[in-house]
């Protein structure tokens, strides 16, 4: 089996005539190997999915304490949201947390991954290393080590200290708690590093070698083979990274204390969640707000696929 | 090469499979609902590694006693809550479990108790008729305490030794206002009279039976006013702006933490329990308990008991119900339980059970014994659990708080908004 | 990102390129200095994302009451206390905490790999009517908070009195339902150009042949992407291992972990870092190993 490249600065060849008609007899037989294919994930979808999702759904519409059954109250839950401060604050937090703490996660998973990809001793202990804080970032001891650094008496306030600037407690200052949370998320970019790493990995050698030939220069290569090229697993990484942000919740719970405070100040969404569902017990009233958050969510992402298709560039001639 | 691998990577997802499957079916006991063999239960709790260890060792004792088997389902506060959530919504609770505070009158009202005067093996003839009223919750004896709580303020004996200051048996809250301002200022090193303790619900309960008022009324609201809870904070604010307390950051938030400052604060506002686990964290300092304040025209009877609690559940056959009063009855009525356990739930609530351990206790847990007693003997008004609608009511003081010590609310603000917060959550659960 | 960053090893490099008017030792020194500065940059900056950890390292081995109250990173007492103390968590060593992190992660790892790489490919590669509808169902999957889900989820396995045991944990594995590791796979896919599926089709393979023999070699980077992550997240997971274990013999090591300290209490910090501490060692080392293979991915994308 040979193989043509075309260099990526030419676009990619046009169907061959003869195509349609193959595609058309293909599509047929394809139904069914899809399915078969599928079919794994099409019993997950009905019996762990599907069940929970639509039964979460039904109890947005509903009372429900846990204890006894649920009572349909309509779209008194959603209504409740608007007038709810807490609610709104909570959005707002998370908001805030998405919109800086992914950008910067990624910028700092992108710039790593670049320098250890090759071209050095021991890049082995480098990521090992790098991606060690990602090992930790959802343990119950993140709380006892985040106290260690941004506490009253932590490693910030003693560095502040030699330049004689008197810190106070981060974890305990409504506006600067929220930026500890997010300095723990970057803290963890080991795990969007990983998967930069592993894209790089499969970016092919020959285009390198063809540019090179070409004169190209390296920051040239740069910007035209390997940023093009990673902008599918770029584009992943955002999309989950964005998604798994609106949902954080362990850091918050665990450095917290389950409380979000001070005041509020690190209510994520999730945890307002988590609290109406098994603080208050109420149950309709948490998956009301979970909806609301798939929903955002939903949007968000939709928006991003859209928008994909000016940046992202696939090796499948497809779409 | 390339073939080679993609065998052996087939041969190893075969074997991995394989054991996939066998993990699944053998995951132990499969299966809740019914426990296997016949004096067997399943009993939940929560605490730390040592707690656990401790009450392994009474089960162990309890099965020779008895020959009951308790399946034990453990995890620590939280954990404990967030799987019993799932457990009640499925239906499958353990035979015996212990009630989270927050939810004492929310699995009442939803029919979780199985009552106990039902049970036959549960002798309650060490208990005065006085304790059993305080025992019931709406009008039936449905949970079995098995310690008890009381709002202490622990001093900091070798702090107070070393600037020679002592402690009055009669103080009030002038007096220590006064006192606590004046040692702040004058003590020496980085030492402060208290730390600032508000949001301790004991006390903060005990403050309000002081002045006529109570936490919750027996119909299930709220039992205090905004002046009664705001009186409280301003007490504490007080002494905060004057710097008789340790700052909010010095303390790591509205609530204090004990391994940060408890070692330079002097008083400390807590539980009567939290004794034994504090006093481990410094080993070379002592400390004694003192009863909270209170003026000469604080209200009769404003003492109260307050009982950790644990329940049968509802669901749970005849049978094991009656095997689980034989282990509520050696658990609350035996003195071998504390002797293996210690005190770290409070004093056992069964009269004679506390004569009997005493000579068994260590001093920090006869100071337990000692201020409980007080409080037991002293005059008591009846108290009542928080209704259900109210579970995240400590949660709420502690935002209020915060919001009045960082400046974002006043006094008045701040306790208008918890009444109203609370008063929402009553009344959204009762209907 | 100096030149060096991004030069393939056996390219010459922009300054031996040049190198016809410098002389080769100057060159060489400077290549030299570069690597130095950059050692230097990662080390430091090394240090500073791993203090928590070493400050963790080093608490493990101060006496349980020290290690808030003394929190320094040079320790006034060593002890091996707090590993002795933290052993024996519910009655069980914790060796039995391992074997099932073990276990689990393993057997969700075989059922990610199989079931996502399945889903993966059918999804970005076979024509059907409702592959937009599917992936766009995976996608959603994703988005919906766990919180919700839960109870309804607990209750159908309770049902099934299936409660106390790893099923809960591991069917899901089998069935596709991590979503994030379908859609990984799927970016990964369709960097593959399709040339080489066509090319393989034109030989007369079915859909299977070409999953088999020309997608999955080419999808390396992503399976084992796959394998690290769910061990790792299989080995961290608290809430659902939670949930479905009860009793102490099939607690998992995050579990565990979580019964050693109590939220009410303080007492026992030592005993969490110490026993975090040496779980992270099996994930560590796992990493450790299985990145190397992510190292030794394929360098061509085609079979010449």
């Amino acid at each position: 089996m040979t193989l043509t490249r075309t260099p990526v600065s030419s676009p990619p060849a046009p169907p061959a005539p003869g195509r349609p008609a193959k595609r058309r007899a293909r599509l047929g037989r394809q139904d069914g190997a899809a399915h078969v294919f599928m079919a794994p994930w099409l019993v997950g979808l009905v019996v762990i999915t599907l069940i929970p999702m639509i039964a979460s759904l039904y109890l947005s519409f509903t009372d429900y304490n846990i204890l006894s059954a649920p009572t349909f109250v309509g779209t008194e839950n959603y209504e409740r949201m608007l007038d709810d401060s807490r609610f709104w604050s909570s959005a707002r937090v998370t908001l805030v947390y998405v919109l800086v703490s992914v950008p910067l996660q990624l910028a700092f998973a992108l710039a790593l991954a670049l320098v250890l990809d090759k071209g050095l001793r021991g890049l082995a202990i480098y990521r090992s290393a790098y991606y060690l804080p990602s090992l930790l970032g959802t343990s119950v001891a993140v709380a006892v080590l985040w106290r260690q650094i941004f506490g009253h008496d932590g490693l910030v306030n003693h560095a502040l200290g030699f330049f004689g600037i008197e810190g106070t407690n981060w974890l305990q200052n409504p506006s600067t708690a929220l930026s500890t949370l997010i300095v723990l998320n970057v803290w963890t970019f080991g795990s969007p590093m990983v998967i930069f790493l592993a894209g790089l990995r499969q970016l092919p050698e020959e285009l390198y070698e063809a540019a090179r030939v070409d004169g190209a220069s390296v920051l040239r290569q740069f910007m035209s083979i390997t940023v093009p090229l990673l902008t599918p697993i770029i584009f992943f990484n955002l999309i989950l990274q964005t998604i798994g942000s609106f949902q954080a919740f362990t850091q918050a719970h665990v450095v917290s204390g389950g409380t979000g405070g001070p005041v509020d100040s690190t209510l994520f969404y999730t945890l307002y969640v988590y609290q109406q569902a098994f603080v208050n017990f109420d149950m309709g009233y948490a998956s009301a707000l979970a909806w609301v958050l798939l929903a955002v969510i939903a949007v968000i992402t939709a928006g991003h696929f859209l928008l994909s298709r000016y940046w992202v560039f696939y090796g499948d001639s497809d779409d | 090469m390339r073939e080679l691998s993609r065998r052996n990577f087939l041969v190893a997802a075969g074997i991995a499979a394989g054991a996939g499957i066998l993990a699944g079916c053998s995951g132990v006991a499969g299966g809740t609902g019914s426990a296997t063999g016949t004096r067997t239960l399943r009993y939940a709790f929560w605490g730390n590694t040592v707690r656990q260890q401790n009450f392994q060792k009474a089960f162990e004792q309890m099965k020779e006693a008895l020959d009951i088997t308790l399946k034990v389902e453990f995890a620590d506060y939280d954990a404990y809550q967030e799987r019993m959530t799932t457990q009640m919504a499925a239906g499958n609770v353990a035979d015996i479990f212990w009630v989270p505070s927050p939810h004492v009158m929310t699995y009442e009202a939803n029919g979780l108790y199985r009552p106990l005067s039902e049970i036959s093996s549960l002798d309650l003839s060490d208990y005065s008729d006085a304790d059993l009223k305080d025992f019931e919750l709406a009008g039936s004896l449905n949970t079995m305490p098995f310690g008890i709580f009381v709002p202490v303020v622990r001093s900091n004996q070798t702090l107070a030794q070393e600037d020679g200051v002592e402690i009055p048996d009669d103080w009030d809250w002038d007096w220590l206002t006064d006192f606590a301002i004046d040692y702040s200022k004058n003590a020496g090193g980085d030492r402060k009279a208290l730390s600032y303790g508000a949001d301790h619900d004991l006390s903060f309960e005990a403050w309000l039976r002081q002045h006529g008022e109570q936490l919750w009324t027996e119909d299930g609201k709220v039992g205090f006013t905004e002046d009664g809870l705001g009186g409280w904070i301003e007490w504490w604010e007080k002494l905060r702006k004057a710097g008789a307390t340790t700052s909010i950051s010095e303390q790591d938030g509205v609530s204090p933490s004990w391994e940060d400052v408890g070692d330079r604060c002097l008083l400390w506002f807590g539980n009567s329990n939290h004794i034994v686990d504090d006093a481990a964290m410094y080993p070379e300092m002592d400390f004694q308990l003192h009863q909270p304040p209170a003026g000469t025209d604080a209200s009769a009877g404003h003492h109260y008991l307050y009982f950790p609690r644990m329940a049968v559940y509802q669901e749970t056959d005849d049978e094991r119900a009656e095997l689980a009063g034989k282990v509520l009855q050696y658990s609350t009525s035996d003195v071998e339980m504390p002797k293996v356990v210690g005190l770290t739930m409070g004093v056992p609530p069964n009269p004679r059970v506390a004569e009997e351990y005493a000579e068994f206790a260590t001093p920090d847990e006869q100071e337990m014994l000692r201020i409980t007693a007080q409080a037991r003997d002293a005059d008591r008004r009846p108290r009542y659990e928080a209704p259900p609608g109210t579970s995240a009511w400590r949660t709420t003081f502690t935002r209020v708080l915060e919001e009045v010590t960082v400046g974002k609310a006043s006094v008045s603000d701040a306790a208008a908004t918890m009444i109203t917060e609370i008063d929402r959550g009553i009344s959204r659960a009762a209907d | 990102m100096t030149d060096q960053t991004l030069a393939r090893p056996g390219s010459p490099t922009t300054s031996e390129r040049a190198g016809d008017r410098t002389a080769p030792s100057s060159a060489a020194r400077s290549r030299r200095r570069n690597e130095i500065l950059r050692h230097t940059g990662l080390i430091v900056f090394g240090l500073v994302m791993l203090y928590p950890l070493i400050w963790m390292a080093v608490s493990a081995f101060k006496p349980s009451h020290l290690v808030l109250t003394d929190p320094g990173i040079i320790p006034t007492e060593l002890t091996l206390e707090n590993f002795r103390q933290g052993w024996y968590v519910a009655g069980y060593p914790f060796v039995v905490f391992f074997g099932n992190s073990l276990v689990l992660a393993l057997s969700s790892i075989v059922g990610n790999l199989i079931s996502c790489s399945l889903t993966a490919y059918a999804l970005a590669r076979l024509n059907f009517r409702a592959r937009k509808l599917y992936f766009g169902i995976v996608l959603v999957s994703v988005m919906l908070p766990m919180h919700a889900t839960l109870i309804p989820q607990y209750i159908v396995f309770s049902e099934l009195d299936l409660v106390n045991t790893f099923v809960p944990l591991v069917l899901p594995k089998f069935l596709a339902t991590d979503a994030f590791f379908v859609f990984l796979m799927i970016q990964f896919i369709r960097g593959i150009p399709r040339e080489l599926d066509q090319a393989a089709w034109l030989d007369g393979a079915g859909p299977f042949r070409v999953f088999w023999y020309v997608i999955l070699p080419l999808m390396r980077p992503a399976l084992v992407t796959t394998t690290i992550f769910t061990f790792i997240w299989t080995w961290n997971d608290f809430f659902g291992q939670l949930i479905y274990l009860t009793e102490a013999p099939v607690f998992t090591v995050p579990v565990a972990l979580n019964a050693l300290v109590d939220s009410q209490s303080s007492q026992g910090t030592g005993t969490l870092l110490a026993m975090s501490l040496l779980s992270l060692l099996p994930i560590l080392c796992f990493f450790a190993f299985a990145q190397k293979h992510l190292i030794r991915g394929i360098s061509t994308t085609g079979l010449k």
